[in-house]
């Protein structure tokens, strides 16, 4: 691990509470990027980072040193967005979660009245995938944000969710399963 | 020739296939799989990354700020944790500031802050609101005197903007700390108690403040806010783990602390505004 983050976590765990500033401030930004992009929220991701920190602190005593201190700290980070989510969501994910339905279906592929043209504006594109996005499990989303956006492999993105890495690999399957279904209008489109 | 189903595809796409060799000779003898492999590929690289906004440098030092207050020292409250093992359960208390570096510094505890900074602010409440009577007094007009304008007290609403920020500043923390309360351990039910205690009065005179000033987002975030004080102080028999799980549910029900985040970011960034039609800001 970083001989920085293993030298700071030793003087945390010594009494100087200030050496964990360091790690906030070395940490932060990653841990802001991906609480952002699976709580699509602003205001919910920097209440993630604290949260996360605040976290990590309380069990750095169980922190084992031959771990790495930025991927300890991320787990968590990724566990907080993905509480947040579902707290946020509810029980959204039941009713969202039947790709099938003709209902969604049909507020899905409302914008292809306004033509292809329209569609061609990226702004349109990248609003239907965040909607794409946003129809996903809370799970769901979450292990597909860490495995194409943020590089992760299926056993990372296991260890993070707490579930067994065939799990991961089934819930980023079936992600990109509904994903494609979802912006299957935007290629025809296009 | 059995053909790759989508899930055998997705995991090459993502180069993590179990059987590389297999999957990419199957993908060379037959073209439908290439041709769906090629398609997912594209699908695949039309899905953006979502790209987080831009955080300045100085970003982890704020997160660090907004944080350090709540987090004990490691070393003392380790050895509290060992002293209140062989304690009775009567010092238990006792033990649990102790580990906190309740009783080595005083002013490092965050509800002794908490207790003195509500002492000041209940203080330059007193201060402001005896200075505006004593200023209003010596003002008044005779009877045929000419009315002043109200821009006349404006040196007297700096005070309140500051007060109205520090009890924001601590209502926050409150939140946070109920946010984050450990619903195993007893230590922070009685701090929490007597901060909203303290809280719940600042708040009643920063309602009545607010009430003259025409902010409907303001008073609708302290009325929340005392909903919340309220049940905390006066939890009959003192707050429990089941009081404090309600509360932290109301709070999250309510969007609470980002209520006043959101307050404490707009407030922070104003200066003193006169309202032409009272003569006082808030």
């Amino acid at each position: 691990m970083d001989t920085n983050d293993h030298a700071a976590i030793q003087a945390v765990l010594a009494g100087d509470k200030e050496a964990y500033g360091g790690l906030v401030v070395r940490h932060s930004q990653t841990l802001f990027r991906v609480a952002f992009r699976i709580t699509g929220n602003e205001a919910d991701a920097e209440d993630v980072v604290q949260e996360a920190f605040l976290r990590g602190y309380r069990k750095l005593e169980g922190f084992e040193s031959r771990a790495n201190f930025g991927t300890w700290i991320y787990r968590i980070a990724v566990h907080c967005a993905l509480d947040r989510v579902k707290s946020r969501r509810g029980d959204q994910d039941s009713r969202v979660g039947d790709a099938n339905d003709p209902e969604l279906d049909q507020v899905q592929v409302a914008d292809q009245a306004a033509g292809p043209e329209r569609l061609l504006l990226s702004g349109e594109i990248a609003s239907m995938q965040l909607a794409a996005l946003h129809s996903l499990t809370a799970t769901e989303r979450t292990a597909f944000v860490l495995r194409h956006m943020e590089d992760r492999t299926t056993a990372e993105i296991g260890a993070a969710l707490g579930i067994d890495p065939n799990a991961a690999k089934q819930a980023v399957f079936r992600a990109v399963q509904k994903m494609r279904r979802r912006l299957a209008p935007l290629r025809v489109a296009t | 020739m059995t053909h790759l189903t989508e899930e055998e595809m997705i995991a090459k796409a993502y180069g993590e296939s179990e059987n590389t060799a297999a999957v990419e000779r199957h993908l060379r003898a037959c073209p439908l799989c290439a041709d769906g492999f090629a398609e997912l590929k594209r699908d695949l690289a039309d899905i953006d990354r979502i790209e987080a906004p831009v955080r300045d440098l100085r970003y982890g030092d704020r997160v660090w700020a907004a944080i350090a207050g709540a987090l004990p020292a490691y070393a003392l409250r380790k050895r509290a944790l060992q002293e209140d093992a062989g304690e009775d359960a009567g010092d238990r208390v006792w033990w649990n500031l102790a580990g906190s570096g309740f009783w080595a510094n005083p002013w490092n505890n965050l509800w002794v802050k908490g207790l003195g900074y509500a002492a000041a602010c209940a203080l330059l409440v007193s201060s402001a609101f005896y200075a505006g009577r004593v200023w209003q007094m010596k003002q008044a007009p005779a009877p045929v005197a000419h009315v002043e304008t109200p821009k006349a007290q404006a040196p007297r609403t700096p005070i309140v903007v500051v007060v109205l920020d520090d009890h924001l500043d601590r209502s926050e923390r409150f939140l946070v700390e109920l946010k984050h309360a450990d619903l195993d351990s007893s230590a922070m039910e009685s701090p929490l108690r007597d901060e909203a205690r303290s809280l719940l009065a600042a708040n009643r005179v920063c309602r009545k403040n607010v009430g003259q000033a025409d902010d409907p987002e303001l008073t609708t975030a302290l009325d929340h806010l005392d909903s919340l004080l309220a049940d905390a102080a006066n939890e009959p028999g003192g707050l429990n783990a089941k009081s404090i799980a309600e509360l932290q549910q109301t709070m999250n029900a309510e969007g609470l602390l980002f209520e006043v985040r959101v307050l404490r970011s707009r407030i922070g960034h104003r200066a003193p505004v006169e309202d032409p039609e009272r003569g006082g800001t808030i």
